[in-house]
């Protein structure tokens, strides 16, 4: 069940998009209720509300099935971050990325920031079998990341339970890809390294590592958000009151 | 997940609408206020008037009364009714055409002149819900056209319409809404939101309308709802932005409106019901040949194609109730909370409150407890709703009573457990928590006895460490309904202080000593007796004071003391008066040597009585101890230090009195010497130590101690005193034979005096003293001494004088200095008797220091004989 937004306002918008079946709601299942189960094909999309520090963040699972492919645009409009997902033991799923997902991120910000995330990574990767307690895992998760990287090529070479379809190599060329795409000079932007993620919905592997990095990064998104809104000559009394930030914007009852 | 939001009534029959005519349907339907009016695919408008009948039993029904019904002589359906109450004029599409007829009357409004009443080629139309015209007297309208690919948007007037703004779309649209500025079109292959005013566009997402009827419904201000794709219900505001996650309908949805909190959506069989908090499916309803679904100012309105019927929305109180009935707690929440914008904020507040307490009872029930506290701290809760559920521990005295209608179900604690002791176990260790952590705060306001004497019963029946905390602390326990539960545990200290607490000190003092002699059984202190007297020891109530102490006393007489010995000094309370405890303790010997030690030893007490019963104190024992057989030397050692201590030590004692307790005593020679001492009897002294005791070290310890505070001739005295003790030799009544002997120390010890002590004596006396056959050797050290002394003090005088006089003459020096001024004599200066100037420096000087020729004096004076004065100086420039 999708948490409830309770009437909380988003400050910023982060949307997970990939194809069916890579593990989209796996992962924010993962992140927010810090439990992997099995999950229904998403109908339509669903949301959750995540509060980080003074900041509600709300990040939206979105369907896969080509049939709500339609939809896509309307979510990723005025995102801050979009992740971009893929199963690594499916080269199909990376490519449908550059195909049919990249389009629908034109109408997110012009400063949105992007991921690319191969999940399933326990598949292959025996670095990410194993279980993480995800509660007391951040530090040694950024150890596991500077690790996993020389790593990646060797078990890439050798043939695991299942083979590995998609290297990390792979996945940083399409970054360098989608910046092309966005007409983003590769210098400016965040570098391939740092939004190429592999991780494992099912361990817990890198998971909250992802969702935090982006949280961080976007925060100069809301900031500026939140700016704008203090320019606005609209009064926004629940904003006055010092409750949840809302938008600035009367609405009627 | 089901829940019951909505009842679907009954609100015109069939046969009321068309009898037993079976090719009339009905096509649209409008509702506005109580007056509805339903168009049929026989171009007829029925109105009918609408009542809402409320029965005995609080169940909704409609009676429908039928008013008029019209034929609009088009032998088309009518596909579209709108109502303008304010223009009393109903907006009717029939056969393509849009034009207006009178709400009362049904009759076809004629064109005004100049201005027509009628729009051709219409498909669909859209009343603005949300006008940015002001004007209370035109309706804004969206209008789709059957040929072109455009969207108009006309003004309605009382008898004509008007055009104000045509937009061309990029495809043909086939269904649209309208709010402020916004205009929401279904195109052939997708949505679109659509500004007029600017001719802004923005794309929604791909749809095939001739695939699936488009549904596209103004939820609210700035936001539609939109049929997707795969049979969603998808939200989408101006900006094309999707604010709510979308809700999963059926593929073949027909119709969908918004009564919040829910998106009702209406398919050929069933009406789903979702939520728009959590997106979940909440009731489905069977509804065959549905048909329409529309909501008029908030009441939604189906029809099949021969009745129509209302979906009554229950109580929001009651579907939460029903939500809690069924234990759905957070579902009961969200409601509550995603409804707050529809209530009244005071109405609100006390709704949320209670739903908030009784998902904390719920949660209590399946002994959640984390989660029950933290609805129990934001509903407010009056914290005797809980402890009511637990037997007993409300006072008898509280006015509380449960409140009506009831929280939860549950009777009380053993009704919920069913018998499980251990669950009834954690519920009370969660009641001693919470109870903690409340009664603090101002959720124990106005009911703090209640809180505290639940939290003592809890604390006794479950043996917990916090009983003492509580009970020593500020506490409103209240004593009447908490004796009997105390004693019940055998907490009989606890009892104690709870009746200190209340004032009650000498209960808790009979109480404690009753169980310190074992009446009672309470293991809480295992030093209950020292507790007792410290209790005591700082009580102010002296009368109890003087009731107890005898108890403590006779228990242990060392401890017991010191109620009076530990008592603390403070400024405006009664102090005890020590001759009254010093009667008190007469029957307890040690108790009474141990409070006059503490007021002579510690407390310096300067008062001759203290001092002198004190010391006789001291001697009874040592004289006790000495008429014992055998003797213990060592308390005998001990005792005698502590009566020598204070001998010595102490001016205040009355000496006499002393001296004649141990006059007879021969054991005690060195406390008489010393009270001798006291009296300045030295030589008595002296003869005791030398000629009875032969102690010479004590002797001289005698001299050094007597002459302690006096001035050095008195010391010598004693030292002198001393050696003629040691010289004289025999004392009178002594043997001859033990003579001998005894003078050969004595005159060691004399000798060992000197050499020891030569500072003090006056050589000269000394050897004057000493027999003539006494060998230099012998005295060696002394003389050596004495003359080394003498030496020194002759040489240090001569230093004295030396310096004194150098003293002397330099002061002389410094006297004449002061005095005698320079007289200055220059060729300048006149004389004062002769007035000529001086020409040698040879002058006489007059008293005043007034310089004149010699010879002008000389002649002076031999002038004036009776003047003699012959002042002869030379002083000189």
């Amino acid at each position: 069940m999708p948490e409830t937004s309770k009437m909380k306002k988003p400050d910023v918008k982060v949307v997970l998009l990939g194809d069916m079946n890579v593990g989209k709601t796996s992962l924010l299942h993962r992140y927010t209720e810090r439990k992997f189960k099995d999950t229904i094909s998403t109908v339509g999309g669903a949301f959750f509300l995540k509060q980080w520090g003074p900041y509600n963040i709300s990040i939206w699972d979105t369907a896969g099935r080509e049939q709500f492919h339609g939809l896509g645009s309307m979510y990723c409009r005025g995102a801050a971050a979009i992740i971009l997902t893929y199963d690594v033991t499916n080269w199909q799923s990376l490519a449908e990325l550059e195909e049919r997902f990249l389009s629908l991120t034109d109408t997110a910000n012009h400063d949105c920031i992007y991921a690319v995330v191969g999940n399933k990574a326990d598949l292959t990767d025996p670095t990410a079998q194993q279980s993480q307690d995800t509660d007391g895992m951040s530090e040694d998760q950024t150890e596991c990341e500077d690790r996993t990287e020389p790593e990646v090529l060797s078990t890439s070479l050798t043939s695991s339970a299942s083979p590995k379809q998609v290297t990390h190599e792979d996945a940083m060329a399409l970054y360098g890809r989608i910046l092309r795409y966005k007409g983003l000079e590769e210098k400016s932007s965040l570098p391939a390294e740092k939004m190429c993620f592999e991780t494992s919905a099912k361990t817990g592997y890198n998971v909250d590592t992802l969702f935090e990095t982006l949280f961080d990064l976007v925060l100069p998104s809301i900031l500026r958000k939140r700016n704008e809104y203090q320019e606005s000559p609209t009064v926004d009394l629940e904003e006055c009151r010092g409750g949840s930030s809302k938008r600035a914007r009367s609405s009627c009852c | 997940m089901s829940v019951k939001a909505f009842e679907l009534v009954p609100a015109v029959e069939r046969d009321l609408l068309m009898g037993d005519k079976a090719r009339i349907n009905i096509e649209c339907i409008e509702c506005c206020g109580k007056h509805l009016y339903v168009g049929t695919n026989d171009c007829f408008i029925h109105h009918f008037l609408l009542d809402e009948v409320t029965s005995s039993k609080g169940k909704l029904s409609y009676s429908a009364q039928k008013l008029l019904h019209k034929y609009l002589g088009l032998k088309k359906p009518v596909a579209e009714l709108r109502a303008a109450s304010a223009l009393e004029r109903l907006i009717v599409l029939c056969d393509g055409i849009v034009f207006l007829v009178d709400m009362v009357t049904l009759e076809t409004v004629p064109s005004a002149a100049g201005g027509g009443a009628k729009i051709r080629g219409v498909t669909a139309f859209c009343i603005n819900e949300n006008p940015v015209n002001g004007d209370p007297f035109c309706v804004e309208m969206g209008v789709l056209s059957s040929k072109r690919r455009t969207v108009q948007i006309y003004m309605v007037y009382e008898d004509r319409v008007q055009l104000v703004k045509e937009l061309t779309t990029p495809e043909q649209p086939c269904a649209v809404s309208l709010d402020g500025y916004f205009l929401c079109l279904a195109l052939a292959t997708q949505y679109m939101i659509l500004n007029y005013n600017t001719g802004a566009s923005q794309d929604l997402f791909p749809y095939n309308s001739e695939e699936r009827r488009p549904i596209v419904k103004r939820i609210g201000r700035e936001e539609f709802l939109l049929a997707a794709p795969g049979g969603l219900g998808m939200f989408a505001n101006a900006e094309g932005v999707s604010q709510r996650a979308p809700v999963n309908w059926s593929e073949s949805v027909i119709g969908a409106a918004v009564c919040f909190p829910y998106v009702v959506a209406l398919d050929e069989s069933f009406i789903t019901i979702h939520s728009m908090l959590d997106q979940q499916l909440k009731q489905t309803l069977s509804f065959r040949d549905g048909h329409i679904l529309q909501d008029f100012e908030g009441k939604v309105i189906l029809a099949s194609t021969k009745a129509v019927y209302v979906l009554v929305p229950l109580p929001l109180e009651r579907q939460i109730q029903d939500l809690l009935a069924s234990h759905r707690v957070e579902e009961a929440l969200i409601l509550t909370e995603g409804a707050q914008r529809n209530i009244p904020k005071d109405k609100f507040q006390i709704l949320h409150k209670r739903i908030l307490q009784q998902a904390g009872f719920i949660q209590f029930g399946q002994l959640q407890f984390l989660e029950a506290k933290e609805h129990f701290r934001k509903g407010q809760l009056d914290v005797r709703e809980l402890i009511s559920l637990y037997p007993l521990l409300l006072p008898a005295s509280s006015s509380f009573t449960r409140c009506h209608p009831p929280l939860h179900e549950f009777a009380d604690l053993n009704h919920l457990a069913q018998g499980d002791q251990e669950k009834v176990l954690r519920c009370k260790k969660f009641l001693i928590s919470y109870l903690g952590e409340v009664r603090s705060t101002e959720v124990a306001n106005g009911c703090r006895e209640d809180v505290d004497t639940a939290l003592l019963k809890l604390y006794a029946e479950q043996d917990h460490e916090s009983l003492l905390d509580l009970l020593a602390s500020d506490n409103a326990c209240l004593l009447a309904d908490s004796v009997p539960w105390l004693e019940k545990y055998h907490k009989y200290f606890a009892l104690g202080l709870l009746y200190h607490y209340n004032g009650q000190d000498s209960a808790a003092l009979q109480l404690w000593i009753r169980v310190v002699d074992g009446d009672l059984q309470d293991s809480t202190r295992s030093d209950l007796y020292e507790y007792i007297v410290d209790f005591l020891c700082s009580c102010f109530n002296l009368d109890l004071v003087w009731k107890y102490a005898d108890w403590a006393l006779r228990k242990d007489p060392t401890t017991g003391v010191h109620i009076f010995t530990r008592r603390p000094v403070c400024k405006g309370q009664t102090q005890l008066n020590p001759d009254d405890v010093i009667t008190y303790l007469g029957k307890h010997d040690q108790a009474l040597l141990l409070y006059l030690e503490h007021l002579v030893l510690e407390r310096r007490i300067q008062k001759e009585k203290f001092h002198t019963h004190l010391a006789v104190l001291y001697l009874e024992r040592v004289l006790l101890l000495l008429s014992q057989l055998p003797t213990d030397e060592e308390k005998l050692t001990r005792a005698r230090e502590r009566l020598q201590a204070l001998l010595r030590e102490s001016n205040l004692y009355r000496v006499q009195f002393l001296l004649g307790k141990m006059e007879n005593s021969e054991q005690l020679l060195l406390e008489r010497a010393t009270l001798h001492g006291k009296l300045e009897e030295h030589d008595k002294a002296l003869h005791i130590l030398v000629h009875k005791l032969r102690d010479f070290p004590s002797a001289e310890a005698f001299c050094i101690w007597a002459s302690s505070s006096r001035d050095s001739a008195y010391r010598q005295q004693l030292f002198h005193l001393l050696l003629g003790v040691y010289l004289d030799g025999n004392p009178p009544g002594k043997s001859q034979t033990a003579a001998g002997g005894g003078s050969g120390d004595l005159e060691m010890a004399a000798v060992d005096l000197l050499n020891r002590h030569g500072e003090v004596f006056d050589a000269v006396r000394v050897l004057r003293m000493l027999p003539e056959g006494w060998s230099l050797q012998l005295l060696r050290p002394f003389l050596g001494r004495a003359v080394r002394a003498s030496m020194h003090a002759c040489r240090t005088s001569q230093i004295a004088l030396g310096l004194a006089h150098s003293e002397n003459l330099q002061l002389l020096h410094d006297r004449l200095k002061e005095r005698k001024k320079p007289i200055f004599v220059s060729e300048k200066k006149g004389c004062h008797l002769c007035h000529n100037t001086f020409s040698e420096p040879s002058v006489v000087c007059l008293p005043g220091g007034v310089p004149v020729h010699t010879h002008c004096i000389a002649q002076r004076v031999r002038d004036s004989p009776t003047k003699r004065q012959l002042t002869n100086s030379s002083n000189h420039t």
